[in-house]
């Protein structure tokens, strides 16, 4: 932003100061400074002009009719309206806040069935690795079958004994397997593992000490 | 500020105390005082009638509500003229804004106004259509309410420098069209970077 360029020093302080000094807001030595200007500098006379001109032009009434009196009646009348306006709103606020309070005893409720229900529950289907290992049930048996036992043989003998694979193979290839129902006693089934062709080791898995 | 305005402001200030103990022969008071010039501050935003009523009683509902609140940090007139020009700004954008209307009608000067008069805004309404609604306003402001940059500035909520600044532009637009709308050559050119 720049003034004209044909002005100078002055001129700019003087373009600076006109519209104070039209609205008496300057300072008496401000003023004085400008008047003296204003005589040797016949531009910023001439703007000087101007600007009283448009001070004169914009401090005539408003040319828009608007009736003061019958405003000031419709805002006295809205005044008065507010009484029953501010009943409604504030019967709306406080239904809002009993709708507000009721939700959130409803969801701190909610929240607490929640926790309990899971508190109640069995723990997770999975443990983290820093967890240690859930005890193995009683009547877990090793079981190592052999190299060339076909993955079909190797089902179809769990399936027969009623026996699934809880853990394996470990570093020796052993796995470790439980009974799956309670049709047969874990003795009978060691001993059905032992008999039976392509398992090489059969062991019961000692309790823990 | 002079001792005019100072007696001036002293007043406003017992009517906003006034009117916070809800008396509303102070409101009545204070709304004829300043209902001349909100008028016309708003004449610069708008020309319908109708929403210079709506934004004035906007103004002064808010500031029955709030007379308690005004603590005096700055003159009442700016603390209402902010308000009434956050009410225009929003009446237009409900409104939409209407600028000044570069041709003035014939049925809109009051019966008695002069023939001298009737030129001088001829004049005025043709020079302030050049300028957007942010110059219109400060040059009111600053030409026609008499506020400081300060006071423009706490009005229309932005730093000096902007007002400064929409001041000078609206300035130099001015120099340049009125004395042509007058039948004048330009007092100067000049060139702006």
């Amino acid at each position: 932003m720049t003034l004209p360029t044909d002005i100078g020093k002055d001129c700019a302080r003087a373009w600076e100061a006109m519209p104070w000094s039209l609205q008496n807001s300057a300072s008496h030595e401000q003023d004085e400074w400008l008047t003296q200007h204003l005589s040797q500098c016949e531009a910023c006379r001439g703007e000087f002009e101007q600007q009283s001109r448009l001070r004169l032009a914009i401090s005539l009434p408003s040319d828009i009719p608007v009736d003061a009196d019958a405003g000031l009646r419709r805002l006295l009348a809205r005044i008065d309206a507010p009484d029953t306006h501010a009943a409604h709103s504030r019967a709306r606020t406080s239904w809002v806040t009993r709708a507000l309070v009721a939700a959130v005893l409803v969801q701190a409720i909610g929240i607490g069935v929640l926790g309990a229900r899971l508190w109640s529950e069995n723990q997770a289907d999975y443990r983290t690795l820093s967890q240690a290992a859930a005890p193995l049930p009683a009547g877990a048996i090793h079981v190592v079958p052999d190299d060339t036992m076909k993955l079909a043989d190797w089902n179809s003998l769990l399936h027969t004994l009623h026996l699934q694979v809880v853990n394996g193979p470990n570093d020796v290839g052993a796995y470790t397997v439980v009974a799956s129902g309670s049709s047969a006693m874990p003795r009978d089934t060691l001993q059905k593992l032992r008999t039976t062709h392509g398992i090489r080791l059969a062991e019961p898995v000692a309790s823990a000490p | 500020m002079n001792e005019a305005d100072i007696d001036a402001d002293a007043t406003d200030r017992m009517l906003l105390q006034r009117m916070s103990a809800g008396d509303r022969a102070a409101l009545a008071v204070l709304y004829r005082s300043y209902h001349g010039r909100l008028c016309r501050f708003l004449s610069r935003l708008t020309r319908r009638p109708d929403v210079i009523e709506e934004v004035i009683n906007d103004c002064f509902w808010i500031a029955w509500q709030k007379a308690g609140t005004f603590h005096g940090d700055s003159r009442v007139s700016t603390w209402i003229i902010g308000i009434a020009y956050r009410c225009g700004l929003k009446a237009l954008r409900q409104h939409g804004d209407e600028p000044v209307e570069e041709d003035m009608q014939e049925d809109r000067f009051p019966a008695h106004c002069p023939d001298e008069d009737r030129e001088l805004r001829d004049w005025l309404a043709k020079g302030l259509s050049r300028l957007s609604a942010d110059q219109r306003v400060v040059v009111e402001l600053v030409y026609g309410l008499g506020h400081t940059l300060d006071d423009v500035a706490v009005i229309m909520q932005c730093p000096v420098g902007t007002v400064k600044a929409r001041l000078f532009h609206a300035r130099v637009k001015l120099r340049n069209t009125l004395p042509a709308l007058a039948g004048e050559p330009p007092i100067r050119k000049e060139s702006m970077s």
